[in-house]
């Protein structure tokens, strides 16, 4: 019952994106509602509720990354109601984005609700294919040549997560037999892995296929490069939805990971993930459009989710995500509007904004811009200060406190480069350029209103209290 | 018997990567999957898995015979290029591939040695993933590239019945069922623009 209903409004989309009446895109963003009927109500079923048999599994986790997933999804749904106002689409490839859209949206269910290491990998590359036909409903060659590149990388990328996960149930199916493939197995008998050389192997392939995936060293621009060429919404989509799917995947495999040699995955993924905002830093000081700094700085936040997971800070770690879940597709889907005028002109970008629709769009996105580089009160701020103090926690239980201290300071001086950068573009954006008007609509507004109201929500004690008790 | 299918599927793969005509490339990732059926067959018939079974014959039905035939349409409809000369140069390719397996044998010996069954095969599986990439770098056209990550998929598909003895059944069919999501998104990244309905 409650899969039918999770699966329900991306059903009525696939099936509405069919009728050729204009008026029927109402319907698609309206459905897109009914999702949050069957999120809420595994909120109050007893944990680990079996959605179905052992392979799709609610428990705390997942259920808290669809809520989120599930908001941004709406959002986005009411956002693309204006597509066609800001960028040149045919009324066919539309109707064809919504239904990919909707597909995209199943694989994405499997996937967060997933107990089976298989399932995983099916509504993530499910996914993944979904979005590559997004990308080339912007009919341009640049669209068309990175919606082949998103392909066949991103299939590289789901080859190098299927490789691994065979390799891990290789190293398990001596003791666990065809239920290999259960997470919740897994981390329950994490001890009696007889391989566990063999289940490393596999999770660093994992791992480094879902890092590849979200733009982590060495393949930092590809993400960016086709979030430029494509639509907003996509990026939005990217940065909102998907790269949630692909960070359960990461949460589920380093916590069985973690439970089989801490060390190893410590000093693994925090290389990784140091060398990654190193570099993005870089690229984000040269970025010189909206949707390359924004998808940059997506690399740079879901590195710093990685780095709280594995330093033993989940709550950090879930509070970063959410924020950035939040954040992110709000400013990539005000960028359809900040570009709408003379695309790529960061230079008074923020001027030209009149009427109660302007106005309120002025303020949200100024509001955005600063939250994403943390100043408080924004939650990244709290989640980074939690992240930060839990890694100097787990460097003096490690007795490696000098160098822990060393790394956060780097870190630091990296986060500053980006906050420095941020700081001169908002100021470009208001004081700079010329004026010209822009229109905004209200379902923007409300798109924008959403995702300033989670924000919000996100600071309440008892929804920090409720994340902190997840893991 | 076995090692016989596993040598041919080798043998199909490495011709693949000298191929420079897109029909003969079509050709030879359908008889590598051909020989990949046959083994899942044989593999399942050995150890009594009706599972395995099955997906040797989904295996030939829509890798073997399928997907090559739609393929062959697709390049007919859309016009695609059908010479595609590799960028890189076949006395290169010559060296690089022998390369390329001894350096697998020797990179995945650690790997191999914890897994009881069919170690050869791990290690020829893997050393057909670095080559099915090989396939993918050396093309600049997009045919080609497509070819070459089916050919990804050929190889993890062996992997899986050589270090596990076939995946679960679910996991199997999902991975068909997204294969065919893949032919239609690829079917639609071949249409011209339609700015018009």
């Amino acid at each position: 019952m409650i899969l039918t209903l999770l699966f329900l409004p991306a059903l009525i989309i696939f099936g509405v994106s069919f009728i050729k009446k204009t008026k029927s895109k109402y319907i698609l963003a309206l459905s897109s509602f009914l999702i949050l009927l069957p999120t809420i109500k595994l909120f109050f079923l007893p944990k680990p509720y079996n959605i179905v048999g052992d392979y799709l599994v609610a428990d705390n986790l997942n259920t808290y990354i669809l809520l989120v997933s599930s908001i941004v999804g709406i959002a986005v749904a009411l956002a693309m109601l204006t597509l066609n106002k800001h960028v040149h689409i045919s009324p066919k490839s539309y109707r064809r984005f919504y239904r990919f859209f909707a597909t995209f949206w199943i694989g994405l269910i499997l996937s967060i609700l997933s107990n089976h290491m298989g399932i995983y990998w099916i509504g993530l590359e499910l996914a993944t294919l979904s979005t590559v036909y997004m990308i080339k409903t912007n009919y341009t060659s640049a669209a068309s040549k990175e919606a082949w590149n998103y392909m066949i990388v991103g299939a590289i990328a789901i080859s190098l997560v299927l490789f691994g996960i065979i390799l891990i149930y290789a190293s398990v199916k001596p003791i666990l037999g065809e239920e290999g493939m259960n997470f919740a197995l897994l981390l329950q008998n994490a001890k009696n892995i007889p391989s566990p050389f063999l289940f490393e192997i596999g999770f660093a392939l994992t791992t480094i296929g879902m890092f590849i995936k979200m733009g982590f060293f060495p393949m930092n621009l590809w993400l960016s490069n086709i979030e430029r060429a494509s639509y907003y919404p996509v990026a939005a989509l990217f940065s909102g939805i998907l790269e949630s799917a692909v960070i359960i995947g990461f949460f589920r495999f380093s916590q069985i990971a973690m439970k089989v040699n801490y060390d190893h995955v410590f000093v693994f993924v925090f290389i990784y993930t140091v060398l990654t905002i190193f570099i993005v830093a870089f690229l984000i000081y040269r970025a010189k459009d909206f949707m390359r700094l924004f998808s940059l700085s997506g690399v740079e936040h879901m590195a710093l989710i990685v780095i709280f997971w594995v330093s033993n800070a989940p709550f950090a770690a879930l509070l970063h995500f959410a924020a950035h879940a939040f954040l992110k597709p709000a400013l990539f889907l005000s960028t359809g509007v900040l570009e709408s005028n003379g695309k790529y002109k960061i230079a008074g970008a923020l001027k030209g904004f009149y009427g109660k629709n302007g106005k309120i769009f002025y303020f949200l996105v100024s509001l955005f811009l600063l939250a994403i580089i943390s100043l408080p009160p924004s939650p990244m701020f709290f989640s980074e200060l939690y992240g930060f103090g839990a890694m100097v926690t787990t460097a003096k239980d490690g007795n490696h406190i000098l160098f822990m201290i060393g790394a956060i300071l780097f870190l630091l001086i990296l986060l500053s480069i980006i906050f420095y950068r941020f700081v001169a573009i908002y100021q470009s954006m208001k004081y700079e350029g010329t004026e010209v008007e822009k229109k905004v609509y209200f379902s923007e507004i409300l798109a924008l209103g959403i995702f300033a109201v989670s924000l919000v929500v996100l600071l309440i004690p008892n929804v920090l209290e409720y994340i902190k008790g997840i893991v | 018997m076995i090692d016989f299918f596993i040598g041919l599927f080798l043998a199909t793969l490495i011709v693949a990567i000298f191929t420079n005509r897109l029909y003969r490339l079509l050709l030879w990732y359908s008889l590598n999957s051909l020989t990949l059926g046959i083994l899942a067959l044989s593999i399942g018939k050995s150890i009594n898995d009706n599972a395995l079974i099955i997906t040797g014959v989904v295996t030939i039905i829509l890798k073997a015979i399928v997907i090559p035939y739609v393929l062959k349409n697709f390049a007919q409809k859309f016009n695609l290029t059908r010479q595609i000369n590799p960028k890189i140069k076949i006395q290169h390719t010559i060296m690089l591939i022998p390369a390329i397996l001894v350096f697998t044998f020797y990179l995945s010996a650690p790997i191999v040695n914890m897994i009881q069954a069919n170690t050869n095969y791990v290690a020829i599986s893997i050393s057909s993933l670095f080559l099915a990439l090989l396939l993918i770098m050396e093309h600049k056209t997009t045919a080609p590239r497509i070819i070459g990550f089916l050919t990804i998929e050929n190889s993890l598909f062996l992997l899986g019945i050589t270090a596990t003895n076939g995946m679960p059944m679910l996991v199997e069919l999902g991975i068909f069922f997204d294969l065919l999501m893949a032919i239609v998104v690829i079917n639609l990244l071949f249409q011209k623009e339609e700015m018009s309905l």
